[in-house]
This record gives C-alpha cells, structure tokens and sequence, in this order.
C-alpha cells in the first residue's frame, strides 16, 4: 500500500468516525450559526464609517473573515480530540503495531481535521452564497470573486488550525486542559498583533485590512485607516465598492506558505508523538506507573500473607443519606492531583485581591482567581464519561439526586474560596450590590460547568466557552458579562440567578436522560 | 428476596432500523449463584443492564422483592453491587480513596466504610498497594478493585460481567470461592464465557441465545440432558477435516496415536468411546439443539 493511500484511509477512517457522531452536527450548527449572524449584521465588517457593496468579492471576504477569526478559535476546541479518541476507543493500540510511520499517523491525523474544518468552511461559503442572492447590492453573483478567499485564505488557516491541533495533542504539556487555556491567549495575542501590524498573518487579517485598506484609500483619501471586524457599534454610514484581492503570485504564495507550514508542524509533532506507549503518555503517569517487577513483587507478597479474608455483613444502619460526606468525596475528588504550587497561586490571587490598594491591579487579581480553578470545574458533569465509571456510578442509588447535588455544591465551594479574597473585600467595603453580584457569579460558574459537562460529556466546551467568556467579561468589564461583581450593574445578580436556575435544571434533565432512569 | 423479570424485552434503534437484543425474556431468582451463559451477542449483557438500571427495559417488568424497576430503581440500587465488564477508574486516586468515594456515593456511613475498605483490600489482595493511584494499576489490578466496589455495600443483588477478566489463575480461584461464600444468603448473577466459573460456583444456569431464554435449569439437569451424547474419539489427522463437517466438536487434542476427538453426537461413530459430560459439552449440546429447532422452525 502507497504512502498515499495509508495518509487517505487514516484521515478517511477518521473523518467517518467524526462525522458519523451526533456532535458533528453541532459543529455544522455552529457554522451555520456563524453565518446567521453575519447575515442579520450582528456580525460584520467595516473601514471606519465604510463598509463594501455586498458584491461577491465583499460578501465572499467577510464571511472568509468570520469563518478564518472564529473557526481557528473554536474550531481548534472541536477538533482537538482526534488522538485522545483513538486512545479511548483502543485503536490507536491497534496502529500502533502496524509498520505505520508516526509522521504518517500525524499527517493523516491533520488532514482529517482539516476536513472537518472545512466542512465547516463549506457552510459559510454556502451561505455567502446564499447571502449575497438575498442582498443583491451589486451586480450577479460572480463565483470566482466569491469563492477565491475561501480557497486562498479559509482553507489555509484551516489547514495551519488542524495542525496545531494534532501538535498540541502530541505535547503532554498542551494535551490537556492548559492547552485549551494556552491557546486561547496565544491566539488571542496573535490576531490582536497581525491586526495591529497588518501582517501576512494565517488568519488573513493583514491581507484583507491591507487590500481593502487601499482601495478605499483611493476612492476617500480622508480614510484614517480604521479595520473593525465583529459586532458594530453602529452601521455604516457610507458604502464603497470592493472588487476582491488582487490575487498576485506574492499573495498566492503567501497563502500557501501557510500549508507548507502547516504540513511541517503535523509531520513535526511525530517527534512527539508517543505512539500510544503506556510509559510516554505523560509525565505525571509516567512517574506514578510502577515498574512490572516492582508490580509483580508487590502483588505476591500479597499473595503469599492473605490466607483467608473474611468480610464482616454490613449492619442496614451504615446505609442512608450522608449528603455531607458526599460532597467531601466530590470536592476531594475535584482537588485530587493539584500539585502544592497549584494552592499557592491561589493562595497568592486570594491575598492580592484581598489587600492590593490598587483598584486596577485587585480587579485583575479577582478575576485570575476564577479563571485559576477552570480545570478543575470543567472536569464537573464530564468525569463520569471521561473515566468510564458512568456504569459503577448510575446503578447507585440517589445518583441524580444526591450525587449530582453533591458535584454542584463542591464546584460551589470552590468558587466561593478561590474568589473569596473578592468576596470578603466587598463585605468589609459594604458593597453589598456587588457582593450579591459576586455570590450570584459564584453560583453561575459551576452550574455553567455542570450543565456543559453533563451534556457534552467533555471539559473542553466549558474550558472554551468559559475562557472566552471570561476574557470579555470580568477581564476588560464588559457590563453584563463580568460575573465577578467587580463591574456590578443591576441586572447582572438577577440575570446570573436565573441563569444558574436555568443551567441547573439543564444540568438536571441532562443526567436524568443519561441516566435512562428517573 | 426474589427477582423476577417477566417478559422483558428490550429494543435498540440502529442505523438498519430495530433491533431486539432481548425478547420476551422471563426468569425468577431467588438466593444462590446464576451463571448466565450464552454465544456473543446473545443479550446477556443487555439483560445485566436492565436489571442493575443502567437501562429501562421497552417491554415487560423487572421486580425486586416486589418493586417494580421502571418505577422505584432505587429499591435495588441501594442493595446493588454491579461490575460491569468495562469500566474506568479515576486515576489520580488511590485504591482506599476510590472505594470511600464509591461508599458516600452509596450512601455509607464512615465508621462502616473504613473497615468494610479495609477488608476488602484484603479480600482481594491489594491491600499492599491501597496507596497507589489507580493509573498505575495492571489491568487485573484495576478488575479487583471493580470487585470491592461491587462488595462495599454487602450487596443483596450482586451482579458480575466477566469478573475473573484479566486475573491471574490464583486469582480467578479466589473469586470463584468468594462467589460461592457470598451465594448463601443473596442472589448473584454471574455472567462469563469461561464455562469453567460457572462450573465451579454456579447453583442455577441461565442459557440465552439471540436474545431469548433457552433454558433455566440447575447443572445437574444440564448434564444429564447431554449424558450418553459425548464421545471421544481417536483419528488420524488427515481425518480431521471431514470430522468437523460431520460431528458437533467440543474439543480435539493432538497425541502420538492420533487426534483425541471430543464430540457431541446423538449415536456414536464406528470406534467412538461414551465419556461423562462436563458442562462446557452440556452447553453446546443445549444451544445446538436450540439452533436445530430454530432451523426447524423457520422451514416450516
């Protein structure tokens, strides 16, 4: 079998097993959510008080923007999975034995993220479609200026996405849950600076606000040179027409750059791949794994001392509610793992927004407290499917309606003592508006968790919807959204309450249809 | 204590429309070991999951002790011991630290738990490992540790889906004796492909096949059903072949004289000598005549 034929059916088996799983349609959804908010405005594109005819060229480009902008952010959290799923289901053990190459397996790996990726892409491109027949600003539609950003700009960042995905998978340090972190910010960072600076970034930022930029540079000498992309603040006031990048052999190759990039990260992160070793699966299992002989001793020792066992019936009494003992066990089970420099870090955030002076500097302190235990809440409603003990743990009694409690008052507790050096400065300054701003946050967080833990089966959307969230919120104070009561307004504590009613009975409803029983 | 399943039945919705994987499914049990054996696919699995309430039967009820399991899954879920054939562990915690999170999750006291923990451990040898976190288990390891989970709350109900998977020979011994100790005064339902555990601990046999009962007998009944139908039979090797096409074979070991032929066969061929039973022969002998009247059936 060639080369080429091995890279098709890995990426092919792969992409069958995605799409074939009901989570795909949500990924189309989102895609299809995308261009609903492009198409209604909420989402859009304008030159200072400029934006484009809606011709095939503009339309083609925006929707190639929201597709690169938000795409290469959540689309990363969707298809960072395509490794660990082969490890759950036990294939990859099976790969693993075959003559397969481990750069074929990263490679293969990639191009089946780039599928779904593209597949995502593919809707927008249908909606730009359809988007630019509703308007009719300008003109037919002209398919070569619509579908050329696509080609050239969506795909290669999709490319350059999947990618990185599949080498984030292979780097025990970014495998988990602070990869998902990590990326956010890295990715953040980077499209404000290819925004800043204009670059040839893979994005397509710095292509689109450089061509668009000097169009409109000719038609209004005025133009300051302002780019916004996403929710307006207002319309815009005046319209000017955009006849598409000028594709030049630089551009084209430019573009490309990024698939030849993104081929050398995928075959590079062989290099880390652990090709489903046991012993190399990370670094804290690899130190925890004890040596087969030391395994085999243990166990004959064992063996050898214990003649007769005996087991003492258990009185009816021991049998009963014990709700409080539950939520020890849960909270332990939350915290179990944290090394010490994890409770001193929140230690420290406790102490500094507690007693720094400086308003600024304490706000930033409070709100990395609540974004310091995201791994350990978006493992709530999750862990169950994650470590396979759904079936040990629903055949237990009260699972719906003592454990799951018992998940959500732990989350609870972790809020309320990792935000806690907030929450006691507000009640010493009085402030009580923001300090029911903050118990309301504290209630929110978790139930957020436990509602997408228990419907997705995995800690990444919370890690990723929570990030962000937490990113335009408590961090740059956006009214509404900031759920550390820092930026309190009075809709925010009655809003959050009924929002941790709503996500709880959601959390609810979720378990009791897992559980197949009421 | 009894449980009763009557007519239960359970249907799954595939790609290819759906599919019964059991049908009109009824037996009673009281105290004492059932060893639930049957081909893959034959629903024993399926049958485990209703009656521990993973999942709701489609027809038909499950009763515990008078309690109906669609309506009040509780009633068993508090007597329950369930270890199902794959599960996971949590690995950062440690044997004593699961087994305690598994006792408040069933709702044990501490006082109870701690020494209850503490003979378990013993009972299924891993109390020289209690303080090792579970990723680092064997997979035998992490099968015994299913086991004392199953056993925290001195079970009325016990249910086990291929417990000696993954353990060693001496291991699989213990298991099977514990099975038998605990048999006395709660029901177990026992559900392997090792004919062999269901041999040595089993006082009731359940035999299932695509999705329905084919016999509910105790051993005794199964082996007699299948005495005078054995027979052991030395061949040359080149004779094999043709053997296998003629005679239900239940084994065949190679020797300096030829190959040792085991068969199952209503009259024996020329130079065939009877041999007493066991129950792995019972079992093909069973499903055999199952299959033949099935085969019959749908001629018709």
């Amino acid at each position: 079998m060639t080369t080429a034929r091995v890279l098709y059916h890995l990426a092919r088996a792969d992409f069958l097993e995605r799409v074939r799983r009901y989570s795909f349609l949500l990924t189309l959804a989102f895609a299809a959510g995308l261009a609903l908010l492009t198409s209604s405005g909420t989402i859009s594109l304008q030159l200072d008080e400029y934006r484009g005819v809606y011709n095939s060229a503009w339309v083609g480009s925006m929707m190639t923007l929201v597709g690169t902008t938000y795409i290469t952010l959540a689309g990363f959290y969707m298809v960072k999975n395509t490794i660990q799923r082969d490890g759950q289901t036990r294939v990859g053990l099976v790969l693993a034995t075959t003559p397969m190459s481990k750069s074929l397996y990263t490679l293969g790996k990639a191009l089946s993220n780039f599928a779904v990726l593209g597949a995502m892409v593919s809707v927008l491109a249908v909606a730009a479609v359809i988007l630019e027949l509703v308007r009719a600003e300008a003109g037919g539609l002209e398919p070569g200026k619509l579908l050329a950003p696509f080609v050239w700009v969506a795909l290669p960042a999709m490319a350059m996405t999947a990618a990185v995905a599949v080498l984030f998978e292979t780097l025990p340090v970014l495998r988990g849950g602070a990869g998902n972190v990590i990326y956010f910010f890295a990715w953040t960072a980077y499209v404000a600076v290819s925004g800043i600076t204009g670059v040839n970034d893979y994005v397509g930022f710095g292509l689109f606000m450089r061509q668009m930029g000097g169009a409109l540079k000719r038609i209004d000498p005025t133009y300051p040179g302002g780019f916004a992309f996403g929710h307006p603040n207002a319309e815009a006031a005046k319209t000017f027409l955009w006849n598409g990048v000028d594709w030049t052999p630089q551009v084209l190759l430019g573009r490309l750059q990024w698939i030849a990039i993104a081929v050398a990260i995928a075959w590079l992160s062989a290099l880390f791949f652990h090709r489903f070793d046991p012993a190399r699966e990370g670094w804290r299992r690899k130190k925890e794994a004890p040596e087969p002989g030391e395994r085999a001793d243990a166990h004959d020792a064992a063996a050898q001392r214990v003649a007769d066992p005996h087991l003492t019936p258990l009185a009816r009494a021991a049998h009963g509610s014990q709700f409080p003992r539950l939520v020890v066990s849960e909270l332990r089970l939350m915290m179990k793992g944290r090394r010490w420099w994890w409770y001193l870090v929140a230690a420290g955030l406790f102490v500094a927004s507690l007693v720094v002076p400086d308003v600024h500097a304490h706000q930033a302190f409070a709100g990395f407290a609540w974004l310091w235990p995201v791994l350990i809440w978006s493992q709530m409603g999750a862990r169950e499917a994650r470590h396979d003990t759904q079936k040990l743990l629903f055949s237990c009694a009260h699972a719906l309606d003592r454990q799951l409690p018992a998940v959500w008052a732990a989350g609870v507790i972790v809020a309320l003592c990792t935000g806690a050096g907030l929450g006691i400065r507000l009640l010493i300054g009085s402030d009580l508006p923001s300090l029911f701003a903050w118990l309301a946050g504290a209630l929110f967080v978790p139930t957020f968790a436990l509602a997408l833990g228990v419907w997705s089966g995995s800690s990444k959307l919370f890690e990723a919807l929570y990030t962000l969230w937490w990113y335009v919120g408590p961090m740059n104070h956006t009214p509404g959204l900031d759920f550390t009561g820092m930026a309190h307004s009075s809709v925010s504590t009655p809003f959050y309450l009924l929002a941790t009613l709503v996500l709880l009975t959601a959390a609810y409803f979720g378990r009791r249809t897992k559980l197949g029983y009421a | 204590m009894q449980l009763i399943i009557d007519k239960a039945g359970k249907r799954y919705h595939g790609r290819h429309g759906a599919v019964w994987a059991l049908r009109n499914f009824s037996l009673e049990l009281r105290p004492g070991v059932l060893g639930l054996l049957g081909p893959n696919g034959a629903g024993k699995t399926t049958l485990m999951n209703i009656i521990a309430t993973i999942t709701r039967a489609t027809e038909g009820t499950v009763t515990w002790n008078g309690s109906d399991l669609q309506r009040e899954p509780d009633a068993v879920r508090a007597v329950l011991g369930y270890l199902p054939q794959d599960f996971g562990v949590y690995p950062n915690l440690n044997a004593v630290e699961f087994l305690e999170y598994f006792a408040a999750v069933k709702g044990l006291d501490g006082a109870s738990t701690r020494r209850r923990i503490d003979e378990l451990l013993q009972l299924v040898n891993l109390a020289d490992v209690r303080k090792r976190p579970l990723g680092g288990y064997s997979g035998g390891m992490r099968q015994r540790v299913g086991i004392a989970q199953a056993l925290l709350n001195d079970p009325q109900l016990l249910i086990v889906d291929e417990p000696t998977a993954g353990l060693d020979p001496e291991e699989r011994v213990r298991f099977r004796n514990l099975l038998s100790d605990l048999s006395g005064d709660r029901v177990v339902i026992l559900s392997t492909h090792i004919v062999s555990d269901v041999e040595a601990t089993a006082t009731d046999i359940a035999l299932i096949s695509g999705g329905t009962l084919v016999t509910h007998a105790a051993p005794e009944e199964l082996l007699r059903a299948a005495e005078g139908k054995v027979w052991e039979w030395v061949i040359p090797s080149a004779e094999l072949s043709a053997a296998k096409q003629s005679y239900l074979i239940g084994s065949t070991v190679r020797r300096a004289d030829g190959v040792h032929v085991r068969l199952l066969a209503e009259s024996a061929p020329a130079g065939a000598v009877p041999v007493a039973a066991t129950l792995e022969d019972a079992y093909l002998h069973c499903l055999s005549t199952h299959r033949a009247h099935l085969a019959e059936a749908k001629a018709r």
